[in-house]
């Protein structure tokens, strides 16, 4: 009987040994588990992206995901995105963050990587696909109408502007000129006198602010669409000297930019939140993965910055971002 | 137990009861070992898992300090260099000569140049000039620091070190780092008047965001820093909290003292752990999450749950072969004692083996069944005995009667002068006594019992006056052998009595006496009137009664016969009415001891 109890201990001995072994091996495949997140932006470049880069690093600390980060060193580089998407689903990686650098040419390979089973969520620039999991970014629209608002409130009801736009018929520009012309028409004092397209070329929109405040001298602003178009219409007014003279609304806040605003170059700027792009992307491709419901469209906001408010600490992070 | 057990499974459904006898030992053992197991093991296991998860809150707690400890020290010697900065500026602003600003600016080159993560020192005048600058740049002209709260905090208060937030750094024309700021009021002696002047020390934000972000609570958990007014100094996720996406509980912790506090933020539950930082109004404030912590938990729970699973299965396992092994040997025994049971006495001793209990058992339970068989035995013999004492009774009963008929025939030839026929019958009840006594033997020699048949028979052939004959034949082999005594007579008596008397014509009985089958037959026919086939049953049948009818003499030789030589011997009858009666005595062959010569010598 004695021996008996000691064969039974032996025994339970030994299997308390193997469940010890079960557990500690089931322990090292849970820790191999960790999910990544592919985030292909439009450019590699240290103001914007960065910023979108950051928002999806603090997403990938807070939720515990492993971020990949990747994008052509020139926006225009639409070949060199595609080939990147297609590396991404060769890769496996469990979900794509996608800013598409061309609303049709990236259609094929993000719904080729939809269908190979990875949630994509578009972040920014939108694509022209239903079934995209998420689009996540401005609302152009609404900072159409914003870039009106501080055109009322820096220049004042009664005046006469053009506009620089960026790419005709872009889907962007369509709706930023849709949201502004949607503002501006409740104030008839406002005269626009011309419609101009800078192919998002600073030197292009520097030539262009040029000939429209030679063509008309008495013009009160000039209401930029994009950041390009800001910075050449800045160049141009400085150069002529028609600083507070001729104002600009301007868009985004790059470093050129903030530095035409605090030598008062530029009046107002509307600028966007890449960082929540970033953030939400991957907080959005993580729930979309662990499938829960998320929205089909989300906008991060935009802000109408001046020289009073740039400072405050709301809005620094925004205007410096700080970027190791 | 065994009761409570019993309850329980009372209103299990019938068909496990059926399949699993509650009752048996083997079962109750099985239930009770593994009910008593399970539970203290389910019991400790709870233990563990409590007292587990009661320390890991605490746990996680103070290693949450430990961490923060060290990352409040960087953090306050941070502070403290730009204080000793402020100090040593303040000590050598002695007077505004260019000399003594020159090597004040000389001592600050080489103080930033051993401190990286010092940005600028800059020195303003009362009415918000910049006097002096290092490194030197062009300052910006749009950015006047007379406006600012600090530079009137700082000139209002000039012995106070003045922190300011993280901000971006305006001085300089282009130029935006974002920077830690601490201020300092100057008394200086300015073209010849006493002057309040303010220094500014800016250092790099992102040494303290590296300092805080560095810091591990778990792979989730983080550190930010807040002044006294809730206002973010650093947050790893403060762009998210700016724009609502983040909610932090500030409010909660600007109220708070030093120490570790567990709350439900958001749904999750965290533990916040505060630290105040020296020199300032800051608190560093340390978040981690409970759920994070507890992931090794989870590990321990699934961890227990394998151990009880395993440990349940081991036991029921264990217990069935524990309770098998224990009552097999009473199994045994009960399968033993079942053929006991069903009558078979025969079983020699148990085979004694197994545990002391089941030795004992098997020992008192062989002691029964000896004493039984032992009792039996003596009842058996003791039943024998009354039966052959009732039977010689019989013998003892028949012979008075005939002898006094016997008696009775000699007085009345003996008046009939007939001397001859008396001394015939005289010498035969000789003989036929002499062979009933026989020195009280039991068994007789087939010579002997023949001689006792013929005696008997010469009586009765007077006494009935030849109103039959009778005819002996015995195989020469028969006389080797010997024979229970006084078998034939009685089956004569009856051939006489009951078969011969009942007839008008002159009898014929006839004994033979031959070996047949390894049997030693003994034939009685006669030609009397024969039995009738009812009565013929009743007559092994019956009890033997004192009354003297059918059958007593033939049934008392029957039992006499079986009782001595087994139950495979006896006597057996075929008649038929007004035909007559044969009668065989079976009896096994037991030969005479001096091999039967003398008997044909007599």
């Amino acid at each position: 009987m004695k021996k008996l109890h000691k064969i039974t201990a032996l025994i339970l001995i030994l299997i308390l040994t193997a469940a010890l072994l079960g557990c500690s091996s089931t322990d090292l495949t849970v820790e191999e588990e960790r999910l990544t997140i592919k985030v292909i932006v439009k450019m590699q470049e240290p103001t914007f992206w960065a910023v979108v880069h950051m928002g999806a690093i603090a997403a990938g600390k807070e939720f515990n995901v492993d971020i990949e980060y990747d994008g052509p060193t020139n926006e225009k580089d639409i070949d060199g995105q595609i080939s990147m998407v297609r590396d991404a689903i060769d890769e496996g990686v469990d979900a794509l963050v996608l800013a598409a650098s061309d609303y049709q040419k990236l259609v094929p390979v993000a719904e080729e990587a939809k269908a190979a089973g990875m949630p994509v969520i578009i972040i920014d620039s939108n694509l022209n696909s239903e079934k995209m999991d998420s689009f996540i970014g401005t609302d152009n629209v609404d900072a159409g109408r914003k870039l009106g608002e501080s055109l009322i409130d820096k220049v004042g009801e009664n005046c006469k502007i053009a506009v620089m736009s960026f790419v005709k018929g872009t889907a962007t520009a369509v709706q930023r000129e849709e949201g502004f012309f949607d503002k501006i028409k409740d104030y008839p004092g406002v005269q626009v006198l011309a419609m101009l397209y800078c192919n998002s070329q600073a030197a292009i929109a520097q030539q262009l602010t040029r000939e429209v405040v030679a063509a008309n001298p008495d013009i009160d602003a000039i209401v930029c669409l994009n950041a390009y178009g800001t910075v050449g219409t800045a160049y141009a007014i400085a150069e002529l000297n028609k600083t507070g003279e001729v104002k600009i609304i301007g868009f985004d806040s790059t470093p050129e930019e903030i530095s035409f605003m605090e030598k008062d170059v530029i009046q107002s700027l509307v600028i966007q939140n890449p960082f929540n792009m970033g953030y939400l992307g991957v907080k959005y491709a993580l729930d979309a993965i662990n499938n829960i419901k998320i929205p089909k469209t989300v906008n991060t906001g935009s802000e109408v910055i001046d020289k009073d408010n740039m400072y405050l600490p709301e809005n620094q992070k925004l205007v410096f971002p700080f970027i190791d | 137990m065994r009761r409570r057990i019993k309850l329980v499974l009372r209103k299990a459904p019938k068909a496990v009861r059926r399949s699993f006898r509650i009752s048996s030992i083997q079962s109750i053992i099985t239930l009770s070992f593994s009910a008593v197991i399970i539970l203290a093991m389910i019991m400790v296991g709870i233990g563990l898992y409590s007292s587990f998860s009661e320390n890991a809150e605490g746990n996680a707690a103070s290693s949450a300090q430990q961490i923060m400890d060290q990352a409040t020290i960087n953090l306050e010697n941070y502070l403290k260099t730009m204080m000793e900065i402020s100090d040593l500026i303040r000590t050598n602003m002695i007077d505004s000569s260019p000399e003594n600003m020159q090597n004040l600016d000389d001592m600050l080159s080489l103080t930033l140049e051993l401190r990286a993560d010092i940005v600028t020192v800059a020195i303003y005048t009362g009415n918000g000039n910049v006097m002096l600058t290092n490194p030197g740049h062009d300052t910006d002209s749009n950015y006047s620091v007379l406006q600012q709260d600090w530079f009137k905090q700082t000139i209002d208060n000039p012995e106070a070190y003045l922190f300011q937030p993280p901000h971006v750094q305006r001085l300089f024309e282009g130029r935006r780092p974002w920077v830690v700021s601490m201020c300092r009021g100057l008394d200086v002696e300015y073209l010849g008047r006493d002057e309040t002047w303010a220094a500014m020390v800016d250092m790099n934000f992102s040494v303290i965001e590296e300092l805080c972000s560095r810091v591990s609570l778990g792979s989730r958990g983080y550190i930010y820093v807040v002044d006294k007014y809730g206002n973010i100094i650093y947050h790893p996720q403060q762009q998210l909290i700016y724009s609502g996406l983040k909610e932090e509980s500030i409010d909660e912790v600007i109220e708070r003292e030093q120490g570790s506090f567990v709350d439900d933020f958001q749904g999750e539950r965290r533990i916040t752990t505060i630290k105040n930082i020296q020199y300032s109004d800051w608190k560093m404030v340390g978040v981690s999450y409970v759920d994070e912590l507890f992931e090794n938990q989870r590990d321990f729970t699934s961890f227990i749950i394998y151990i009880l699973i395993f440990g349940i299965v081991f036991v029921i396992l264990a217990s069935i072969f524990l309770s098998s092994k224990i009552s097999k040997p009473i199994k045994r025994l009960e399968n033993q004692m079942n053929r006991v049971e069903k009558g078979d006495f025969d079983i020699d001793n148990l085979e004694v083996k197994g545990e002391d209990e089941v030795k004992r058992l098997t020992k008192a339970f062989n002691l029964m069944i000896a004493r039984i068989k032992q009792l039996m035995n003596q009842i058996i013999s003791e039943q024998e005995e009354k039966r052959k004492s009732e039977f010689n009774a019989l013998q003892a009963q028949i012979n008075p009667h005939f002898l006094y008929n016997t008696l009775d025939s000699i007085i009345w030839m003996n008046e009939n002068q007939n001397h001859q026929g008396v001394s015939e019958m005289t010498a035969a009840l000789a003989r036929f006594f002499r062979i009933s006594i026989s020195k009280g033997n039991e068994i007789i020699d087939v010579a002997d019992e023949i001689e006792h048949a013929r005696s008997y028979l010469v009586i009765q052939k007077i006494r009935y006056k030849n109103k039959f004959d009778y005819t002996i034949d015995v195989q020469e082999q028969a006389y080797k052998h010997e024979t229970l005594k006084l078998v034939l007579q009685p089956i004569i008596e009856n051939a006489i009595y009951h078969g011969i008397n009942k007839i008008q014509e002159k009898g014929e009985i006839k004994i033979e006496v031959f070996i047949q089958n390894e049997q030693l037959i003994f034939r009685v026919s006669d030609n009397g009137f024969g039995i009738k086939p009812e009565r013929l049953k009743e007559i092994f049948e019956s009890e033997p009664t004192k009354k003297r009818t059918l059958g007593v003499g033939l049934k008392n030789v029957h039992e006499r016969i079986k009782l001595t030589y087994g139950s495979e011997y006896g006597v057996d009858i075929e008649s038929e009415i007004e035909v007559g009666t044969t009668v065989n005595i079976r009896i096994p062959l037991t030969p005479t001891q001096n091999g039967g010569n003398d008997e044909k010598t007599t």
